[in-house]
């Protein structure tokens, strides 16, 4: 079924129109308007501060388009995303930092965008290991083991062993100028924007493509009802694995990216904490679309940015508020993922969707 | 030889306490279908009203008590506000609002009591350990083992024998049943739940006694899933031995495989079994297997 209105009287002839990106004039030139916001007006008007602001929400999306892709797409509930986010960035640091790159791969700035790739793939081979036992258990037991990745990979692995690597203790530090695409060095919050945009337009127009074709369908079916897709001569453990290689792929290039905005990378990035993150966001912003991933990371990094400028005319008076600021962070979250879940259970997609509707149907919404 | 039999009682010490706050989740999960994952902040809320009571000067068993019995508003008025909306929702729903919860409490717990550790001043339990033979064992264990005992003792007893106990194990038996007889459902989920606020506390002010009190007694909440799987989901009788034998397993880890990987193993040990359980008995020991059909 088509997503899109037509105007009355037109009719999809084939599936393959039906699936088309850009259906109607108006819509081509919706999003023509919004590439124009995001790369022209966005970063001549947004000062720094809003610039990493909107850096932070491009991360945040790219590690819940994993997990949007994982429960809302496929239905395999994780809990353990950020091992995998954490598993792309240390790849690529540690490419960066111990690989000896022939020094004309140095020289064109190509290393950091290789570094990408590798990162993404060994991500993704990581997310399809702790992917094995969906072959065999799911729900909450399929919980229970990304659990376990988590704290396996990060607590464990990367804390004790990745991070001793070189000798240099808890944080690896990239030094300036080691991240460079091609003759840009990522140095700005203006240049982290551009790679952010150009990597999640990349992902999310691939993810998109991957969601119409015949994978995205055996997910849909699998997450709907695994044993009916069974039945109908889908290979389930294949495309699970799938599933997984695809959303560890997408957490490792989210990491990968990451780190040109950190000055020092340490397992303190990658706990529990942002895991549960990443699915809070994907559950305000609605489960089972790629808006809604958008949506959520856009909500509550605002949302909570938002919060925090409240908070700092208050500090003259309460300096605690200000000081355990992050306390209350997790709080307003906690509360807030509670509320929608209470009230708003379809998420923020399911609202977008509701006002598009009104619009498209307006004056005769019947 | 020492080593091996110290571990052990240890283990099983600690073990005690597990099972005290792994008996609590799993309650909640039978009576009401609730897979809650904040249990570890509720086990720090606990501990840290008895230790604000205990540092005003009221002594130790009293301030259990009151945080036993702020342990019991909390949890009904939790179940009230969050859970009660939730019956009937989907698996994933009720699991997120349970992590919205634990945000929310460990953000609160953190706002009022700060993130350093504390201690209980003057200590409860003398400090001079017991010799049995070989054995050389913290008073601390031997007593929090005791009291988690007896709570233990005094749970179990309160679903045989109680009305109120007995409406709790026919709710999580056939709710349909239970309702037509008369059973109130809505009564028996806030009491799951102040048991498990209750038990929790008590979990973790005994816990706080051991290391002294900060955020990481809260790990102990994520300690609980290893043990009920172990157990089965659903099993009283499974929640307690799991409990002892995943507080058992961290401690030979701890002790054993330190030296051939060096760092955080007995904070792993448990996870790692976990999943490779999982992987060969889903269902753990005692559950009941659900059987799957189209």
């Amino acid at each position: 079924m088509s997503t899109t209105w037509l105007p009355c009287g037109e009719y999809h002839q084939s599936y393959k129109e039906d699936h088309a990106w850009f259906q109607t004039t108006f819509i081509k030139g919706k999003m023509i308007l919004l590439g124009l916001i995001l790369f022209i007006f966005i970063p001549r008007f947004a000062d720094s501060y809003w610039l990493s602001v909107c850096n932070q929400i491009g991360y945040t999306v790219l590690g819940a388009l994993g997990v949007q892709l994982l429960i809302g797409f496929c239905g395999q509930i994780t809990l353990g995303h950020a091992a995998f986010v954490a598993v792309g960035a240390y790849t690529s640091t540690l490419l960066i930092l111990e690989f000896p790159w022939p020094r004309f791969i140095l020289d064109i700035g190509l290393a950091y965008p290789i570094s990408i790739l590798i990162a993404a793939v060994v991500a993704g081979l990581w997310s399809v290991i702790f992917g094995l036992p969906s072959a065999r258990v799911k729900g909450f037991y399929l919980i229970l083991t990304t659990m376990a990745a988590q704290f396996i990979t990060v607590d464990f692995i990367i804390t004790q062993y990745i991070s001793q690597i070189g000798g240099r203790g808890q944080a690896f530090s990239l030094p300036p100028g080691t991240i460079k695409i091609g003759p840009w060095i990522i140095d700005s919050d203006l240049k982290v924007y551009y790679m952010m945009l150009v990597l999640t337009i990349l992902c999310i127009t691939a993810l998109a493509n991957l969601l119409r074709s015949r994978a995205g369908r055996a997910w849909v079916a699998i997450r709907d009802n695994d044993i009916s897709a069974e039945v109908m001569g889908i290979n389930i453990i294949k495309y699970k694995l799938l599933a997984f290689f695809v959303a560890g792929f997408i957490g490792g290039i989210a990491g990968a990216f990451w780190i040109s905005n950190l000055a020092a990378i340490s397992p303190e990035h990658f706990q529990w904490f942002w895991s549960l993150w990443l699915v809070g966001v994907i559950l305000i912003g609605g489960v089972g679309s790629i808006h809604g991933a958008i949506f959520g990371s856009v909500f509550m990094v605002v949302v909570l940015e938002l919060l925090q400028l409240a908070v700092i005319p208050l500090a003259d008076e309460y300096p605690k508020l200000l000081m355990d600021f992050l306390f209350i962070k997790e709080a307003t979250f906690g509360l807030a993922i509670c509320a929608f879940m209470i009230f708003e259970p379809n998420g923020l997609a399911y609202r977008w969707w509701q006002v598009k509707n009104y619009f498209n149907l307006w004056p005769f919404s019947y | 030889m020492e080593l091996l039999l110290m571990t052990l009682t240890t283990g099983i010490m600690v073990g005690g306490i597990y099972a005290l706050v792994a008996l609590g989740w799993v309650l909640i999960y039978k009576c009401s279908g609730v897979l809650n994952l904040a249990m570890g902040e509720l086990t720090l809320i606990g501990a840290y009203v008895s230790l604000s009571f205990y540092s005003m000067g009221i002594p130790f068993l009293l301030s259990l008590l009151f945080s036993l019995i702020i342990g019991l508003i909390l949890g009904i008025l939790t179940e009230r506000i969050f859970l009660d909306k939730l019956i009937g929702e989907p698996v994933l729903t009720v699991i997120m609002v349970t992590v919205g919860l634990s945000f929310f409490f460990k953000g609160t717990v953190e706002f009022i009591w700060g993130v350093d550790t504390k201690v209980f001043q003057p200590p409860v339990f003398p400090l001079e350990p017991i010799k049995i033979g070989p054995l050389v064992i913290g008073k601390v264990y031997l007593w929090s083992f005791v009291a988690a005992l007896i709570l233990l003792v005094v749970f179990v007893s309160f679903f045989k024998y109680t009305r109120w106990g007995l409406a709790m194990q026919a709710t999580a038996d056939d709710e349909m049943a239970a309702l037509s007889l008369g059973v109130s459902a809505r009564f028996v989920y806030a009491a799951a739940w102040a048991i498990a606020f209750m038990a929790a506390g008590v979990g973790g002010t005994l816990l706080g006694n051991i290391n002294g009190l900060n955020i990481s007694v809260g790990y102990l909440g994520l300690l609980v899933l290893p043990a009920v799987v172990l157990g089965g989901l659903n099993s009283i009788p499974g929640a307690i031995v799991g409990g002892i034998v995943i507080g058992v397993l961290e401690n030979f880890s701890g002790a054993y495989l330190d030296k051939y990987f060096p760092g955080g193993v007995k904070e792993i040990a448990p996870f790692v079994f976990m999943a490779v359980f999982l992987l060969f008995k889903p269902y753990g020991l005692w559950g009941w297997e659900r059987i799957e059909r189209v």
